[in-house]
């Protein structure tokens, strides 16, 4: 265990993943301006590397370098579903920032490493290191945010993401402080029997907690902390928007784990009703206001808001469920929602992104107008993507909503199913209405022009087989998700 | 002859070779219409031939023949089941009747994005036809999910001037029922699972196993709105007549025929046989509801100015029929919910596709503007007065069959009940008695002396399109046994699941 050839083997995928970023901000700086696409095969490379490696350390279950960093499958398996999201903004980027004159290099060094620091979240044993893996992954994305330099928007957007984003992490800290001085300890595992010693409910238990809770909540973006969400994502690159709106989610979500069920599993009676509590006010208010949005960008703005509440009622099952069964089935429906939703949501950003080719288009809903008759390809790929982030079946989002409702159902909180399942259609209301656009309405005037570069297609192509093929054949993630959920247990 | 169909995965077959014939649409450029046509013609009448070999299905052997059982998704006890009874065998024939009916009547009809609609006609198709044969809750969930989408489509591209608002109403009604049922659906199986049992979504493992009062409450009102609301029952219908008069013709055939079933088939094949004990105890409420829906929409019926809402609202009352029958909890009322199924089918799918015809030639629907017609269009007004008088329940037309049976199996739970409904047998009379005299008797109003001299009868695909239906219409009225024969043994095994909930036992009751 702690042979210190073995420990850097079980680190391969952050290896490779630091390497590829270091060979992209090399190779960068010796190339000419007119080879500077190579550098998306390049990262595609590295991730596909990492990838390999990922499988190299599947059957790892171990604690590495003194119990900071855990190498699980649960760890494995977030790091897999960060690669694909990866794999996809890298793929949907380059025609998008390359029209506006924004640097590739950077884009995809600084994307590289918001990537390390999810791996290192998804990994961290130890409160420090969490705090170290969630600023790894939120620095790079402050400046993605903000990556359109020119652009008032992305400025605006990014200066607010860092300013809340860093009140989060201190509020985080504290939290994290709290806890430490209240047991002694920041190893995860042991934080929960420490504190079960102090006897539970005690008001400093409490606030700690809820400092954890308000930090993590606000990582991943849930109501009432979600107030930076539509400025910063509607101000970024729509293609970084995509990933904004999924990797530190993803991120958000492998640190709720991480620290909810493994760390506070024991006091999760004191956090089940706060943890359904933000989730019916996350989805119903992210559903309300998505809503009346007519910019497309900013109504998936909101929408991702509500997704977060449906992925906290996972979590709000795992703390309700009675039997270690229904425990893990609930965390195998937050890891199936985290991925699926990932893959959809961020191609959804991207055939928003294909319609800005010319930068003046902003993105609202008229631009979708007679798509299908211009582009139907386009329109029918779009159509799937909004079918399957309402949860219509056979659609890898049905089957997300199906895992959290049957979790919901199985702890025992029917409630938060039934108002899962009205949300579901309250959304309906909003992305049928793209569908109306492309298929309903004739074309503007002056319609906005489809950019079809090779890479950005090939990926759309990919998402949407994925999501049709993850909907219908779920069965290969299930076994992989089993696994992964069960190195909890 | 037909035994072969034993021998072949012939529900599979029925279900997806319009998918096939999607797949092959794909591959024909746009603007081969002749050959898109044919395409999905051919495609349908294929599925129409495999459902036509159900009809050896042998009333007297296993419950559910012809079955198909895969893994699916061994994880969550889903599973690829198909089978089918009586119930479904009927229905099913139906659906490709119908859906052949609708793809021969859009023939020359369409002419924007003729592609696009054939490929939605087909997987409209899929799934329905999915519903009537799935033997597992989740199976059924997708297909029921996966007809809506195509039905949405339909109204929202080839729909009248407020089809957006109509076709998102009705997706919208829709959803909060089927995404409710969806909760219920995994509360069942949870609840069944948990008792020791196999967690599974087979139908026949749910069925019979004793829920809990308060979970079986809890889920029939989930099933009731998911079905409620497709039926529709009062006072849920308020998306049909927007739907049906927004949508295309052949649009609202499908509607009517198949769509609206989709809610009945839910209560006679889940909602009474899973919770028997819930179903007893809302009886008395959904029979109000049904009543009132028989009721109300033969009332509102007569006040309509145009043609496809008078038919729309007939419809709820016809529909109400159907529920009252359901909810009796005998024999009579049982299989007369089930005829009247089939026969409001054919007959309001008949007349929506004569009210196109007229409207494809004047524009217009408003009974007002008609008038006079039966001196010009004799043949058509010929037809539309045999459908007419199928939808009041002429003796002898396939109407009457199922609303008596259904007003003598309401006679058996209460006089009342039974003597408002047959005031409705009236009243329809009324609606559509004076529908027709003022479309076709009256003097022609200015508006229809406009396209007087340009009106023809109906073309050669019009006949063929309505052809089946005539058949049916007066087969079934006189022989109404063959149908009769295929669904008494499901209605007698509903009968049989519920009977230690009434306390009743089926056989008992006096025919």
């Amino acid at each position: 265990m702690n042979d210190p050839l073995n420990d850097l083997f079980t680190l391969l995928p952050e290896l490779l993943l630091v390497s590829t970023a270091l060979i992209v901000i090399v190779t960068d700086l010796f190339i000419p301006r007119s080879a500077k696409w190579v550098l998306t095969p390049i990262t595609i490379l590295g991730l596909l590397l990492t990838g390999i490696g990922c499988v190299q350390v599947w059957a790892v279950d171990d604690h590495v370098f003194g119990g900071f960093y855990v190498v699980d499958p649960l760890s494995t398996f977030f790091k897999g579903a960060t690669l694909v999201i990866g794999l996809l903004t890298a793929l949907f980027a380059p025609s998008y920032l390359v029209s506006r004159r924004l640097p590739l290099g950077e884009f995809n060094a600084i994307l590289l490493f918001s990537l390390t620091g999810m791996f290192v979240l998804a990994s961290s044993s130890d409160l420090i290191t969490l705090f170290l893996g969630l600023e790894l992954m939120v620095m790079p994305a402050y400046l993605l945010t903000g990556f359109h330099k020119t652009d008032r928007y992305s400025n605006e957007g990014g200066l607010k993401y860092f300013l809340l984003g860093s009140f989060a992490s201190a509020i985080l800290l504290f939290g994290i402080s709290w806890t430490y001085g209240l047991t002694g300890t920041t190893r995860i595992a042991e934080i929960g029997p420490a504190l079960g010693e102090l006897g539970t409910a005690g008001p400093a238990v409490l606030v700690a907690i809820g400092m954890l809770t308000v930090g993590a909540t606000f990582k991943a973006a849930a109501v009432p902390f979600h107030y930076w969400t539509p400025d910063a994502y509607q101000g970024a690159p729509t293609p970084i928007t995509g990933f904004l709106s999924v990797g530190p989610k993803l991120g958000a979500f492998a640190l709720l784990v991480r620290l909810f069920a493994e760390g506070l599993g024991p006091q999760r009676g004191d956090w089940l009703i706060v943890m359904a509590m933000l989730a019916v006010l996350t989805m119903t208010v992210g559903n309300l206001v998505a809503l009346t949005q007519s910019n497309v960008k900013r109504m998936l703005a909101y929408s991702s808001i509500a997704h977060t509440g449906y992925i906290l009622a996972g979590l709000a099952a795992f703390a309700a469920a009675t039997t270690p069964a229904i425990q893990q089935e609930a965390i195998e429906a937050v890891l199936f929602y985290v991925l699926g939703y990932g893959v959809m949501n961020i191609a959804a950003f991207a055939v928003v992104g294909m319609l800005q080719r010319d930068p003046q288009r902003y993105g609202g809903l008229a631009s979708f107008a007679g798509l299908a008759s211009r582009a139907p390809a386009l329109a029918a790929a779009m159509a799937v993507l909004m079918l399957s982030l309402t949860g219509i079946p056979p659609t890898v989002g049905f089957f997300a909503k199906l895992y959290v409702l049957l979790a919901s159902v199985d702890a025992g909180l029917g409630w938060l199913a039934v108002l899962v399942a009205l949300n579901a259609a309250l959304a309906a209301f909003y992305y049928l209405r793209v569908i109306v656009y492309m298929y309903m309405r004739d074309g503007e005037e002056d319609p906005a022009p489809v950019d079809r570069h090779p890479f950005g297609t090939a990926a759309l192509a990919l998402s949407v087989a994925g999501v049709m093929l993850l909907g219908i054949f779920p069965e290969p993630i299930l076994t992989l998700l089993r696994d992964s959920a069960a190195a909890l247990f | 002859m037909i035994e072969f169909a034993r021998e072949i995965p012939v529900l599979s077959l029925v279900v997806f070779t319009p998918v096939i014939g999607v797949a092959a649409l794909l591959l024909v450029p746009g603007d081969r219409h002749r050959a898109i046509r044919w395409i999905a013609l051919l495609a349908s009448l294929a599925s129409l031939a495999f459902s036509l070999l159900l009809i050896g299905y042998e009333p007297g052997g296993a419950e559910f023949q012809y079955r198909e059982d895969l893994q699916w998704i061994p994880a969550f006890g889903m599973g690829y089941r198909l089978g089918v009874d009586g119930l479904s065998v009927v229905l099913v024939i139906l659906t490709t009747v119908l859906s052949v009916v609708s793809i021969l009547y859009s023939w020359d009809k369409i002419k924007t994005r003729v592609k696009e609609y054939y490929a939605t006609m087909l997987l409209l198709m899929v799934g329905m036809l999915g519903v009537f044969v799935s033997l597992d809750l989740f199976l059924f969930y997708v297909f029921w999910e996966l007809s809506l989408i195509p039905m949405y489509l339909l109204i929202g591209i080839w729909g009248g001037p407020r089809r957006i608002y109509a076709t998102v109403k009705f997706v919208i009604y829709t959803l909060v029922g089927s995404l409710l049922m969806l909760v219920a659906i995994l509360a069942v199986a949870i609840a069944h699972g948990s008792g020791g049992n196999e967690f599974t979504f087979a139908y026949e493992q749910l069925r019979g196993y004793p829920f809990t009062d308060g979970l079986q409450a809890l889920a029939f009102v989930a099933f009731f709105l998911a079905f409620a609301i497709k039926v529709p029952m009062w006072p849920l219908h308020t998306w049909l007549p927007d739907a049906h008069v927004e949508a295309p013709t052949a649009g609202s055939i499908i509607l009517a025929g198949v769509l609206l079933k989709l809610g009945g088939y839910g209560f006679l094949r889940f909602s009474l046989p899973l919770l028997p004990d819930a179903a007893v105890e809302f009886a008395p409420i959904v029979i109000t509801l049904a009543v009132i829906a028989v009721l109300y929409g033969a009332l509102v019926s007569m006040v309509q100015p145009d043609l496809k809402k008078l038919i729309a609202y007939s419809s709820v009352s016809h529909m109400g029929f159907v529920m009252l029958g359901a909810f009796v909890f005998n024999v009579q009322g049982l299989q007369g919910a089930v005829f009247q199924m089939i026969s409001h089918g054919i007959t309001t799918g008949a007349l929506f596709l004569l009210v196109g015809v007229i409207y494809e030639r004047t524009h217009d629907r408003l009974i007002a503007h008609m008038g006079g017609l039966n001196a010009r269009l004799p043949r058509y007004a010929a037809m539309f007065g045999l459908f007419t008088f199928a939808s009041i329940g002429l003796p002898g037309l396939s109407g009457f069959v199922g609303e008596f049976l259904v007003v003598l199996g309401a006679f058996q739970y209460n006089g009342w009940v039974a003597a408002a409904t047959m005031l409705v047998v009236i009243f329809s009379a009324v609606y559509m008695l004076w529908m027709f005299q003022r479309v076709f008797f009256t003097v022609p109003s200015g508006w229809m002396r406009r396209w007087w001299p340009s009106l023809s009868d109906m073309s050669r695909t019009e006949w063929l399109s309505l052809a089946p239906l005539i058949v049916l219409v007066v087969l079934l009225g006189v022989l109404p046994g063959p149908v009769l024969n295929l669904t008494e043994a499901p209605v007698d095994r509903i009968l049989e699941l519920i009977a230690p909930s009434t306390g009743l036992t089926s056989l008992s009751l006096p025919w």
